[in-house]
Parts: C-alpha cells; structure tokens; sequence
C-alpha cells in the first residue's frame, strides 16, 4: 500500500496563550507546518482535528482556514492518541486517492483557558459511578494502574522517578522546553504529592500551545522534494473509558496489541528502533507503554529504564524533545509525539540533540484514562 | 445482606448520581444499604448497570445482590481534590474494589492509606449523598 509521507510539522507557541484560543492555535501550528512542507493552504484538501474546546472540530479549523471544499474530513476522537489513529485514516484515503495534502492539527489553552464548570447533578450513568468518589482524573486514574503495577511487579516509585529525569536530560537540551534544570531520583520523590504513588514531577506539565503535522501523498512528495519520512505502519485500539475499574488488567494497556501489528506492518523488530516518542502524561504511562510495545519483558519496565536507558546516549533514546514531563502538554500530547519523531528522522538537530543515524521511529499515543492507545511506525526512505 | 446507610445529605458537598434508565435499580437499592450487580441468564456478571449485557447482548440483565464484600484491586491516595466539594476531604482514599462476585466497582474507601494494601479485605457501607441515591463507600474488614 502507498505510505503518506509527513511532510511538515510544527509547534504553535507554547506555554501560556492568554490571547488565544484553540482555534488560532491549531491555525497557527497548520501553516507553521505548512509552511515547513513546502505547501500552501490552497493545496490542503484534507483535516484532522481531535480535541479543541468546540463541537465538530474538523469543520471549524476547515472554515477558520477558509478551506476550499476539502474531501477528506476526521474528528475521531479519542483523546491523545488521535493523531496516531488519523495517521491510518490519511494512509487509506491516500489510497483511494481521496486527498493529496492533509492537515492533522490540535490546538488548546489547557492553562489558561477557562476551567470546566461541572455540575453537582451528575446524569451521565457511568459518571454517576466515577465523580461521586472524588477520583483525581487523570492523575489518579493513572496512580491506580501503577500501584497495581507496584504491586504485581515490584517497581518502585525511584524506578518511575528514573523516566522524569532521562526526559529532563531531553528537555534541558530544547528551548522550547517549558522546564529545562536537570532534576535527579530525589526531586521526583521529594515533590509536592499529588496522586500516591505519583508526585508533581511524575506529572506531565499544563500548557496551551497547538500543533499540527502535513501528511502528502507519495506523488505530491516528489512534486515538493521534502525528505521522505513515511507512515510505515499504524494501529489502534482502546480498553475502556470513563471508569478506570474497567481497564481489564491495569498493568497491560492496548499498546500490547497495537504495537505488535504497527510493526508487523513495517516489517521492523524491534532492534530496527533508533528512537521512541512514547506519550508520557505521567512517568508510568510510558513505563507500561514500553513494555507493552515490547521494548522489554511485561514486568521489567522498572529496571529497563534505570539507569539512563532513555537518556541522551542511552540505549533507546525516548521523548527526546522533552516530553509531556518536561517539554509542553496542551492536552492532548499525542501530536507532539508525531512531531518530533519526524524531526529526529529528518536530522534536524545538532549534538546530543540529535539521535545518530535515525532511520526509524515509534511514535505511541495514549488517550483518555490509559484507555486508547495508537502506535505509528515512520521510517525515512533512502 | 443489609450494610449500613449513614446520612450525609446535610453535609455533602459532592457530585451526585441522577438515577436514570438502568441504574435505577441499582440506585434504590443503595437506600436500602444494598449493593447490587446485574448477573444475565448467560452468566455474565456486571458493573455498573447497563441496558445490555456485555457478554450476550441480552437486553435489561436483571440484578442480584451482592454480600457487599471484596478485595483492593488498587488504590490511591488523592491530595489534590478531584471533584468540587472534596477540598476539606484532602487527602482522602479512592480504590477499585474486586467485589467477591466478580464485577469491580470504583469507590471511595473510607480509611488511611497507612491501614491498606492491594488485597486488603474491604466491605460496603454507604452514605446517603441524596434523596434518590446511597453511594457506596468500603471501609476495611
């Protein structure tokens, strides 16, 4: 099957946007990207958009952008892992040649926007079982499954605290990083409690900030001359939503069957991997991701990321542009997570930044209460 | 079995379940101090309430009543309120609770987190948060 080449990919500003909204950022981060592929707005004939604070997303960044008739349109939302999931989506309508320049963007002011101002009356019948214990979501959603984690495994809370700081070392390395001052096992366990077992820094920052990446065809790649990074392989699946309690087995999340088929699709193993952008809302959602994608035996996670594995030099270089711990997270992470595969793919750093020789990628999206989860390979063709 | 019911309508401060459709049952029930789970024709056990049986498809599983006993599947310790109403609360227990029939069950656990392990043995008891609903919250046994 023909294989989308991301094109183009860009941040909007990051942090705090008090004089935006969504919408802009999301417009903002599109002909950033845009303008990195070499394409124009005329060109676009296809939107992906999840999250944003408005229904009906995809239609509204179609109409802010005044694009022209596009016919190619995704909304599906399934939290942070979206934009892995839209990757699948853009690579079948490739092949049916319905759209040749596609947009996948995501905007929000997760800071300083308004907060939700939720109801007392709680009508929704499976929130009715959640909201009224107080639960802490996500944070303690996913506190719950790394307990269980602890529990059935023996990792320990400095093991987690390891994954804070490898992603540190990655951010103080990125300006656009929101916290950059290396932290050591000791910060981690001696922040502000937030969650047992998680403290502040096992949490993923707050940040408004958009971002978006340009999918082309194979035939528009070549018209535009971009360095040709592909969606090799790609997967989805979820394990329930709302209610945590429902998560199966809280220490496997659907990583275990995305990852399998994302990479049988690219034909890779997984010595191939030069760098992994795994979503790390918290340390533990990248810690179960790893070994749910297969990066070390299910239980081993603990010991497979002690000890610098991650890190810069490190055997597996993840979340090298700082991560959802350290870098921005406005919500829905995973088209980061896209972003900066494609950046150490096209070699666009320099020193410890930049990982040697990176040919191939795992850009793993997780979304809701570790509910979703999309995994996309992209290689760079010679 | 009958657990019991303390009423706390004066001073909640928290969310609370509108009963609606198939959750009725399971609503009025907790007034009553009793905890039930939907169990199908097929076997399949269930929670929380829904209108088909997730096993089978049959519609409207009917409900059966629960000893109201489990295990912590997992916990944690909330210190940041998740919900409006739980600021003074802080920090205060929230588990998932294996009952001993099978279906598990997102709770609030009334204890401290120093008197808890995953696998400690809990048992129901409820708080009336409202005239229409009890919810329940698991103490250790």
């Amino acid at each position: 099957m023909a294989e989308p080449i991301l094109a183009g990919v860009a941040e909007s500003d990051l942090g705090e946007t008090p004089d935006r909204n969504w919408l802009d950022n999301a417009a903002i981060a599109t002909v950033r990207a845009l303008d990195d592929a070499g394409c124009t707005l005329a060109e676009v004939d296809g939107v992906a958009v999840a999250g944003g604070d408005d229904y009906m997303p995809a239609l509204i960044l179609s109409e802010y952008l005044d694009l022209d008739e596009p016919s190619f349109l995704e909304g599906t939302e399934i939290g942070g892992s979206s934009f892995e999931h839209f990757c699948g989506h853009v690579r079948d309508a490739m092949a049916r040649d319905e759209a040749d320049v596609v947009v996948v963007a995501y905007g929000s002011t997760s800071k300083t926007g308004p907060s939700d101002d939720r109801s007392l009356e709680v009508t929704h019948p499976v929130d009715g079982f959640v909201r009224p214990t107080g639960l802490f979501r996500p944070p303690g959603a996913y506190a719950m499954a790394a307990r269980r984690h602890m529990h059935e495994y023996g990792t320990t809370e400095e093991q987690l605290a390891e994954i804070a700081v490898s992603t540190r070392e990655w951010a103080s390395m990125n300006p656009k990083a929101a916290q950059r001052e290396p932290i050591t096992v000791d910060d981690v366990l001696e922040s502000r409690p937030i969650a047992d077992p998680f403290n502040l820094l096992d949490c993923c920052l707050v940040s408004d900030g958009g971002g978006a990446v340009v999918l082309v065809s194979e035939e528009k790649a070549r018209d535009i001359d971009v360095p040709p990074i592909a969606v090799a392989g790609v997967a989805s699946t979820s394990t329930h939503r709302q209610d945590v309690s429902e998560m199966p087995d809280m220490t496997t999340t659907g990583a275990a069957v995305t990852g399998p088929k994302a990479f049988e699709q690219a034909g890779i193993t997984h010595d191939d991997v030069d760098v992994a952008e795994i979503y790390d809302s918290f340390t533990y959602t990248a810690l179960v991701t790893l070994e749910d994608l297969g990066f070390c035996e299910k239980g081993a996670g603990g010991e497979f990321v002690s000890g610098g594995t991650t890190a810069p030099g490190g055997e597996l270089p993840m979340n090298t542009q700082g991560g959802g711990l350290s870098y921005c997270h406005p919500g829905h992470f995973g088209v980061f997570v896209l972003i900066e595969a494609v950046r150490q793919l096209r070699g666009d750093y320099t020193g410890d930044r930049q990982v040697d020789d990176a040919a191939v990628a795992v850009a793993h999206g997780t979304g809701g209460l570790l509910s979703s989860s999309s995994t996309v390979v992209l290689r760079r063709e010679a | 079995m009958s657990a019991p019911v303390e009423d706390r309508r004066e001073e909640w401060d928290g969310p609370v379940p509108v009963p609606t459709g198939a959750t009725e049952p399971f609503w009025e029930a907790t007034l009553e101090g009793a905890l039930r789970y939907q169990e199908c024709d097929c076997g399949n056990r269930q929670l929380y309430p829904r209108a088909v049986c997730t096993a089978c498809g049959a519609e409207d599983p009917p409900f059966e009543e629960s000893e109201g006993v489990g295990t912590i599947y997992t916990y944690t310790t909330c210190h940041v309120p998740g919900e409006p109403g739980f600021g003074d609360r802080t920090p205060y227990v929230v588990g998932a609770v294996e009952l001993a029939e099978g279906p598990r069950l997102l709770a609030l656990i009334d204890a401290e987190p120093t008197e808890l392990a995953v696998g400690s043995p809990v048992a129901v008891t409820f708080w009336r948060v409202s005239d229409e609903a009890a919810i329940p919250v698991f103490v250790p046994e």
